[in-house]
């Protein structure tokens, strides 16, 4: 068969040509396939973005990020944190510490309902015992002011919305609350020093020793009879533990929440706020009980940090070893330039 | 209505008696006179007079214990008050804008209120120290614990309007330090003026005798 | 009543921060104030993307809920807006957004903030609309002008969409249905509730929805 018909060789051109434009169509349309497939719906496309959402959302470490608006946490695209501090703060804090500090105040009056002022038994000797030294007491009243300040204008701005802004309004408030804010951050600073002369004038004679446990057993003869004591019992050593762990507490977070100026971002703040409101909180409701029982609670205690001096039958009472000790060392009625307190109450004095 | 009370008449009424009260009370003691000394004269008075007005910003060695706290925390006061009075920016605009007519460069707001911290630290132990203190309890009166107390109030108040929005509160502020002025010629708030006389005729006196006071 | 809702689509965002600049020149907002920030998000890696980021204007706002003077309000638009009368400048509301809008003109020591600035949706403040008062605290009240947010309007990419929720998710699901990816309204969730995009305009499909 040598010679090609011209049928045949026709043929095979016209399928050439057929089969390039196929390719060329394929060529064209190839890469449009999953975009056709997706069109229909029938690829899942892995979503390159999936990994990062879940960066945005922080659940694991933070995204490599930048922007171009300087400041704090900037780069932070959705603080998950937040939620869960306004969760703390609207739904524990306030109410909890509502509940606490109501309840408190409401445990201290069915305690005096019931126990009445403590008196002192066998009424006034006459004879004074020097109690606090003149420092002692500047410390403690210094303290107690501060922490009054402190303590009133860091509650209007944790419960003033809710208890407040009804009474005030809304501008009323306002005034009240930025005034409050002001002098709260502004006291802040000066709670350190108050909290350093506590520790300092107070430390002594505040160690816990064996007849504290027994004294705690006893229930510190809150309900009646009296339990042994040095110069301080075990609730005053607890009290004064408490200040310095509450205060330190406070000073640390209350600082941090003070002075926005170093870049502390918000987990740190929220965190700092977290500790701040729960010690605050507690130490009042212990101040509550502390100032109950140093005025109206018990007869001839407030003396002691007034006027320096205890009559001598309240100091073998309350604190019979304390007494001993100093009738030991023949300091019973030697009270240098001491006036005797007029009588049972003592009148003015710095503490709100 | 209120600031512009404070701000207005009653800041003008308060200057004045500010002024005329201070002034009537230092011509008062100048026109005393002094006794005539008849002491031997041994060296000049003048001298001694200059010399013992800034020594006595320092308690003589031996009171150096003793008069330790007073120090301290005298000093913390008065130099807070003094920053805080004259350097505070709101202070600055006050005076430049109602006083003199020209004014300083502020301090910084931190400088402000770290002065203020040291103000009220040092007048707070100071008052109670007054309230607790057997001896200075005594020899203090009412007049001690207005003066102070107005002194407190005024840095209370202005610490409350320091968030600088509310009128209210800066009128507050400026409502007590009208008081301030108005109560300051006939107290003892007058030292801040009187310590150089009296500093000064003790160390005239004393220079005159040859005693180095 | 529309419900105003912002939505950045992060595959469009180029980073050009126009946006920002648009806003900033707008309201003449207080300097060290942003009230808008482009954030981008592994950059010069593959996979960067950029998002735009202001206050989302949440359903249940956080910051009001927080906030201890109460000054937030929410308009008919679903617009969360403050009061700067009444704002004490605590930070609290700071700590409790999600995308971090609030923003102060000073954070000095001794807690010193100003009183809060943050997106208004270009819907103003309390004060009368469009006077100049309302002007200096909160910038140009263009709501009630009858038109919507300048940084959506002149977004070069139409990344940024501000508007009525509805349309919004609209436009945002036509095109994520054309290209077929980022189906992800980002931080919808969060701000608007549960299912965020997916269950305010029916869209289903891949994307993780940002609240799990
Ligand atoms: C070093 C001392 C302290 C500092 C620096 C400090 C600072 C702060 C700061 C910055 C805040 C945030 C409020 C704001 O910015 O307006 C705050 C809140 C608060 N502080 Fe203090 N504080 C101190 C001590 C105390 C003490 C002694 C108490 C209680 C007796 C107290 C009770 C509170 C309370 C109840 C709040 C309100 C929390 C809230 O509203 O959620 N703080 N404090
Ligand atoms: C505001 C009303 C307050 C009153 C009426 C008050 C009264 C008293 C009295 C009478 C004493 C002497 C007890 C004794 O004779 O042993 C005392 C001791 C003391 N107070 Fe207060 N106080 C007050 C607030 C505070 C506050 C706020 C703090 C600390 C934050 C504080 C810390 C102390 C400490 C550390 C002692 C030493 C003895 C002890 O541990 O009980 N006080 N207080
Ligand atoms: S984005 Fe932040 S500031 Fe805006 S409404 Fe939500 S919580 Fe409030
Ligand atoms: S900064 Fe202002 S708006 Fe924010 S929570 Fe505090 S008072 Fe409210």
């Amino acid at each position: 068969m040598g010679k090609k018909s011209p049928e045949a060789a026709g043929r095979r051109r016209r399928m050439m040509y057929r089969a390039l434009a196929l390719m060329l169509a394929a060529v064209l349309l190839l890469p449009l396939v999953p975009y056709a497939v997706a069109y229909v719906g029938g690829i899942t496309n892995p979503n390159p973005g999936a990994d990062l959402w879940r960066q945005v959302r922080q659940r694991e470490t933070p995204p490599e990020v930048r922007t171009q608006v300087r400041g704090v946490d900037t780069g932070v695209l959705i603080n998950a944190r937040g939620e869960s501090w306004r969760q703390f703060r609207m739904e524990q804090l306030i109410p909890w510490s509502g509940w606490f500090l109501g309840g408190m105040l409401v445990a201290i009056a069915l305690f005096y309902l019931l126990r009445g002022r403590i008196r002192i038994d066998k009424g006034r000797s006459g004879i004074l015992v020097q109690r606090f030294t003149v420092n002692q007491r500047l410390a403690h009243w210094f303290m107690a002011v501060v922490f009054t300040i402190l303590g009133l204008t860091g509650l209007v701005l944790l419960y003033g919305r809710f208890v407040l802004i009804p009474l005030l309004g809304p501008e009323g408030f306002s005034v009240t609350a930025a005034a409050c804010k002001e002098i709260h951050n502004l006291f802040g600073p000066i709670f350190p020093l108050a909290v350093l002369l506590i520790l300092f004038y107070f430390v002594r004679g505040n160690g816990f020793r064996g007849v504290d446990f027994k004294w705690l057993a006893k229930g510190g003869g809150l309900l009646g009879g009296h339990a042994s004591a040095g110069h301080f019992n075990m609730g005053q050593k607890l009290w004064f533990w408490g200040t310095l762990l509450f205060g330190l507490s406070l000073v640390v977070s209350g600082l941090i929440l003070d002075f926005p100026v170093f870049g502390q971002g918000r987990p740190v703040m929220e965190w700092a706020h977290f500790s701040h409101g729960i010690a605050a909180v507690l130490f009042i409701g212990g101040a509550f009980a502390h100032s109950y029982i140093g005025t109206l609670g018990m007869e001839g205690a407030l003396e002691a940090m007034t006027h320096g001096t205890v009559d001598a039958n309240w100091a073998k009472e309350h604190h019979d070893l304390w007494y001993a000790q100093m009738e030991a060392e023949g300091k019973v009625g030697a009270v240098p330039g001491q006036e005797a307190p007029a009588s049972s109450g003592s009148p003015e004095t710095a503490g709100g | 209505m209120f600031l512009d009370f404070v701000e207005g008449p009653l800041w003008y009424a308060a200057a004045a008696v500010f002024l005329v009260g201070v002034a009537w009370r230092l011509a008062a003691i100048a026109r005393a006179g002094l006794k005539e000394d008849l002491s031997v004269p041994r060296t000049a008075g003048a001298p001694g007079a200059v010399a013992t007005v800034f020594r006595r910003f320092l308690p003589h060695r031996e009171f150096m214990r003793p008069a330790a706290f007073q120090m301290v925390a005298g000093y913390a006061f008065h130099i807070g008050l003094f920053v805080l009075v004259l350097f505070a920016a709101p202070h600055v605009e006050f005076i430049e804008q109602r006083i003199l007519g020209f004014g300083w460069t502020p301090a910084p707001h931190w400088v402000f209120l770290l002065a203020a911290n040291f103000a009220f630290a040092g007048l707070l132990l100071l008052w109670l120290r007054r309230m607790l203190d057997p001896v200075l309890r005594r020899i203090s009166t009412l007049d001690d614990h207005i003066g102070t107390g107005l002194t407190f109030v005024v840095m209370f108040t202005g610490c409350m309007a320091l968030f600088e929005s509310h009128d209210f509160l800066r009128a507050l502020h400026m409502l007590f330090v009208d008081l301030l002025l108005i109560y300051f010629p006939f107290s003892r708030l007058m030292h801040a003026f009187t310590f150089i006389l009296s500093r000064g005729f003790t160390g005239a006196t004393m220079a005159r005798k040859g005693v180095s006071a | 009543m529309a419900r105003m809702k912002f939505l950045c689509d992060a595959e469009r965002c180029i980073e050009c921060n126009g946006c920002v600049t648009a806003c900033k020149n707008e309201h003449e907002v207080p300097w060290g104030v942003n009230r808008r920030r482009v954030v981008t998000i592994n950059d010069g890696e593959p996979g960067e993307r950029s998002m735009s980021v202001a206050c989302m204007h949440c359903s249940d706002a956080p910051c009001a809920a927080v906030c201890p003077v109460d000054c937030f309000y929410t308009t008919e638009d679903g617009v969360v807006l403050h009061d700067k009368d009444i704002c004490i400048g605590c930070g609290y509301c700071f700590y409790a957004c999600p995308f971090g809008a609030p923003q102060f003109p000073t954070a000095g020591a001794y807690g010193s903030r100003g009183a809060m600035d943050k997106c208004t949706f270009c819907g103003g403040g309390p004060e009368p609309d469009g006077s100049a008062e309302e002007f200096k605290k909160y910038g140009r009240n263009r709501l009630s002008e009858g038109r919507l947010p300048l940084c959506a309007e002149m977004c070069s990419t139409k990344a940024l969409l501000a508007g009525d929720g509805d349309k919004v998710s609209d436009i945002f699901r036509e095109r994520v249905t054309y290209r077929g990816i980022g189906t992800l309204a980002w931080g919808w969730g969060v701000a608007y509730g549960k299912g965020g995009v997916r269950q305010s305009s029916g869209l289903g499909g891949k994307a993780s929805s940002t609240k799990e």
